[in-house]
C-alpha cells in the first residue's frame, strides 16, 4: 500500500451523569474506530473494548488493503463471537445479561488503481467527512429514528427529541447477527474524516462540529474541543471522538459531492 | 421545603403516568404516552421545570388533554390543566390550584411549600407506593409533608382492609401495567446511585440510561428496496452480463455495480457485494466526481448491463446503435443495447460489448 501520511488526534470523556465511560476508541493508523458500548459496567464497556482490541490485531499484524470489506467484516465477525461468549459467560450468574457495542471503523484499503477510505458501520456511532468547508455525515446510523425518517414518517428535526431516538436497530452483540454498512471514499473525498459516539452528536448540532473542524487545524485540539463542547452541552452521555486528517494530498478543489447532490436535487427534485 | 421532602414522593396506582425527577414531579394522561419516555429523559438528566415543560409542550398542546407539572426549588412552580387537582402546604396554609377554564393551563409560583398532592380529577385514593425517581402508572402523586387535607401517608387511621402492599419497597422497582411494551424504551431506578451493575432488570435497555438496542419497531413500513413488483436486482451476478471497454483503455466486467467518476465513491454496501470504482481522468472537471451507476439488470432488463446517471453536473449522452443520441435523465436506469456508447465528457466515453 502507498504510504499515506495521517495525522489524528482523539478525545473520550465519561461526561457529567454517567459513572463509568463504556466508549472505547482505537487510533492505530491506518485503523481507526469507535466504539459505544451498552449494558452497564463489566457490559457495555467490556462489548466496546472486544471490538477495539479486534481491530488493533488488525493494526499490528497487517492485512490485505485489496480484501478491506472482508477483512473487516471478519473483524467484526471475531468480535462479534467474543462478545456473545462473554455474554454467555455472564449469564451464567446472571440470566437476563445483556450488553452490545456500536461500532465505526475506517480503514485504508486499495482497489486496482487508488487508495481509499473503508469505513464501515453498525448502529448510531457516526463518520462525518469534513471537505473543503463542510460537513457530510457519511454513516447511516441503524436506529429506530432513522428508519422512521426514511419511511417520511419523521423530519430529522422531530427525530432529535423523539423518545426512541437512542434505541439503535444494528450492534454487535445483537443476538440476530451483524449486517454491518460499508462505504468506500476516495481520500480526496474525506480530506478530515470524525468519528464519534452518540455523546458528541447528540450532544450538539451538526453546525458546531462543522465550525470546530473548520476552526480548529490541529487534529488533536478538534478532538478534545468536539468532546468539550459535547460536555458544555449537558454531558449526557460518555462522548468520544477521533479525527483523522489525510496530509500532503494535491488538494483538488473542485471535488463536487455538493453541487451533484444539488444538482440531482433540481433534476429530480429530492435528495437520493 | 428541604432537600429530602422534595425527594420524597408517593403515588397512588392509576391509568396515568407520574414521572418523578430530581427537580420535577408531573402527571401525564394516560393517552400522551409517547411522550411519557422523553419527559423521563429530561426529568432523569436533572433538566429544569422549563426544560420539562419544553419538552411536554413540544408535541403540541391541543393533544394534551391534562396535565401537572410541579417544578421543586427554592420557590415551587405548578401548572395544572385540564382535570387535575394540585394542593399545598404553605405557611399560610392550604393552596388549590385547579384549571380554570378559558385559560391554556393555570400556573402559580409558592413560597415556603413545605408538602403537597397532584392528582387526577379528585381522586382520594391513597398515595402510599414510595417513588424516588421514575415513571409509574398513577392516579394521584404525594410529595413533602402530608397536610391535614390529604391523605396521610402513614395509615394513623384504623382501617378495615389493609392496603394490598404493606410494605412499600423503598426503592422503586415499579413493575409497568402489563400492557406496558416490554422494549418501551425506559430505564427505571434511581441513575445517581452506584455504578450501574449488569442485574438484566430491562433487557435490551442501556443502564447508563441513553443508548439501548431495540428490537427493531413493527409498527412502521420498512422502506423496499427497488421497485415494488419487481425483482431486486442482483448486487453481483455470477457471469458478467456485459464487459466495458473505456478510452482510457480499461476493460471492465459488469459483474457487480460498477461506479464511473472523476473521484467516485460507494455508499451503503454490504461485504459481499462491494462495488468495483472506476477513475477517469477529467482535466476539465466536465466529469463529476460520481458519474455514472453500470449494474447488471434485473427483471425485464435480466441478463443486460443497466446504466443510471448518478445526478452529474454536466450528464451523460448515450448513443445506442441505430439511434439517435440521447441525454441521461438523472437517476433513470436505462438498459444498455451490445455496442451502446456513452459519452461522459472530458473525451471519456464506454462502449458495451458483449461479455
Amino acid at each position: 500500500m502507498k504510504p499515506v501520511d495521517l495525522h489524528h488526534g482523539s478525545a473520550s470523556e465519561v461526561g457529567h451523569v454517567r459513572k463509568i465511560n463504556e466508549d472505547s476508541f482505537l487510533v492505530a493508523p491506518p485503523v481507526f474506530v469507535v466504539a459505544d458500548g451498552m449494558g452497564g459496567h463489566s457490559g457495555g464497556d467490556v462489548a466496546s473494548r472486544i471490538v477495539v482490541e479486534e481491530f488493533a490485531r488488525l493494526a499490528e499484524e497487517g492485512y490485505d488493503p485489496q480484501r478491506g470489506a472482508e477483512v473487516v467484516a471478519e473483524t467484526l465477525s471475531r468480535a462479534q463471537v467474543r462478545i456473545l461468549q462473554y455474554a454467555e459467560a455472564q449469564r451464567g450468574t446472571h440470566p437476563r445479561w445483556h450488553a452490545g457495542t456500536t461500532c465505526v471503523a475506517a480503514v485504508l484499503v486499495e482497489d486496482q488503481q487508488h487508495t481509499l477510505w473503508m469505513l464501515v458501520n453498525l448502529g448510531d456511532s457516526r463518520i462525518y467527512r469534513f471537505n473543503d468547508g463542510t460537513l457530510d455525515q457519511v454513516s447511516v446510523d441503524h436506529s429506530v429514528v432513522q428508519e422512521l425518517i426514511e419511511a417520511g414518517e419523521i423530519t430529522p428535526e422531530e427525530a432529535a427529541v423523539h423518545p426512541e431516538r437512542h434505541v439503535i436497530t444494528r450492534a454487535l452483540g445483537s443476538p440476530e447477527g451483524v449486517a454491518p454498512d460499508f462505504f468506500l471514499l476516495p481520500l480526496a473525498a474525506a480530506e478530515r474524516l470524525l468519528l464519534c459516539s452518540d455523546g458528541i452528536s447528540g450532544m450538539i448540532e451538526d453546525a458546531v462540529i462543522e465550525d470546530i473542524l473548520e476552526r480548529i487545524h490541529d487534529p488533536r485540539d478538534a478532538a478534545d474541543a468536539l468532546v468539550q463542547a459535547a460536555l458544555d452541552a449537558g454531558g449526557r452521555d460518555n462522548a468520544t471522538a477521533v479525527v483523522v486528517d489525510v496530509v500532503g494530498l494535491v488538494h483538488d478543489d473542485s471535488y463536487d459531492s455538493e453541487r451533484q447532490l444539488a444538482s440531482l436535487e433540481d433534476k429530480l427534485g429530492a435528495r437520493p | 421545603m428541604t432537600e429530602d421532602a422534595a425527594r420524597t414522593r408517593t403515588f397512588a396506582a392509576g391509568d396515568w403516568y407520574a414521572v418523578v425527577g430530581e427537580q420535577v414531579t408531573a402527571l401525564i394522561p394516560a393517552d400522551a404516552r409517547a411522550r411519557v419516555a422523553g419527559l423521563w429523559d429530561l426529568a432523569d438528566s436533572g433538566a429544569t421545570f422549563e426544560a420539562v415543560l419544553d419538552g411536554l409542550v413540544a408535541g403540541g398542546l391541543s393533544g394534551l388533554s391534562g396535565f401537572a407539572l410541579v417544578g421543586h426549588g427554592d420557590r415551587t412552580r405548578v401548572l395544572v390543566r385540564g382535570d387535575v387537582t394540585a394542593t399545598f402546604h404553605t405557611p399560610s396554609g392550604e393552596v388549590a390550584v385547579a384549571h380554570e377554564t378559558d385559560l391554556l393551563w393555570t400556573e402559580r409560583t409558592l413560597d415556603g411549600v413545605t408538602g403537597g398532592r397532584i392528582s387526577v380529577g379528585a381522586t382520594s385514593e391513597q398515595s402510599d407506593l414510595a417513588l424516588v425517581a421514575g415513571v409509574a402508572r398513577a392516579s394521584a402523586v404525594q410529595f413533602g409533608e402530608a397536610g391535614a387535607a390529604s391523605a396521610p401517608v402513614e395509615p394513623t387511621q384504623p382501617e378495615p382492609e389493609p392496603t394490598p402492599e404493606p410494605e412499600p419497597e423503598p426503592t422503586p422497582e415499579l413493575t409497568p401495567e402489563p400492557e406496558e411494551p416490554a422494549q418501551a424504551p425506559l430505564t427505571f431506578g434511581a441513575p445517581s446511585g452506584d455504578d450501574p451493575t449488569p442485574t438484566g432488570e430491562q433487557p435490551a435497555v442501556d443502564h447508563d440510561g441513553q443508548t439501548t438496542i431495540g428490537t427493531p419497531v413493527q409498527e412502521f413500513e420498512r422502506p423496499q428496496i427497488g421497485i415494488p413488483g419487481q425483482e431486486v436486482a442482483p448486487a453481483v451476478v455470477a457471469r458478467p452480463v456485459a464487459k466495458l471497454v473505456f478510452s482510457t483503455g480499461d476493460v471492465v466486467d459488469v459483474d457487480r455495480v460498477i461506479l464511473v467518476g472523476r473521484a467516485p465513491e460507494a455508499r451503503r454496501f454490504a461485504s459481499s457485494d462491494q462495488p468495483h470504482l472506476v477513475t477517469v481522468p477529467s482535466p476539465h472537471h466536465e466529469i463529476s466526481s460520481t458519474h455514472l451507476e453500470i449494474r447488471p439488470g434485473a427483471g425485464a432488463d435480466h441478463g443486460m448491463a443497466v446504466v443510471t446517471d448518478m445526478g452529474s453536473t454536466n450528464g451523460t449522452v448515450l448513443v445506442q446503435p441505430g439511434l439517435p443520441p440521447e441525454d441521461l435523465q438523472a437517476g433513470i436506469a436505462v438498459s444498455l443495447i451490445p455496442g451502446a456508447i456513452l459519452d461522459l465528457g472530458d473525451g471519456v466515453t464506454i462502449q458495451t460489448t458483449n461479455a
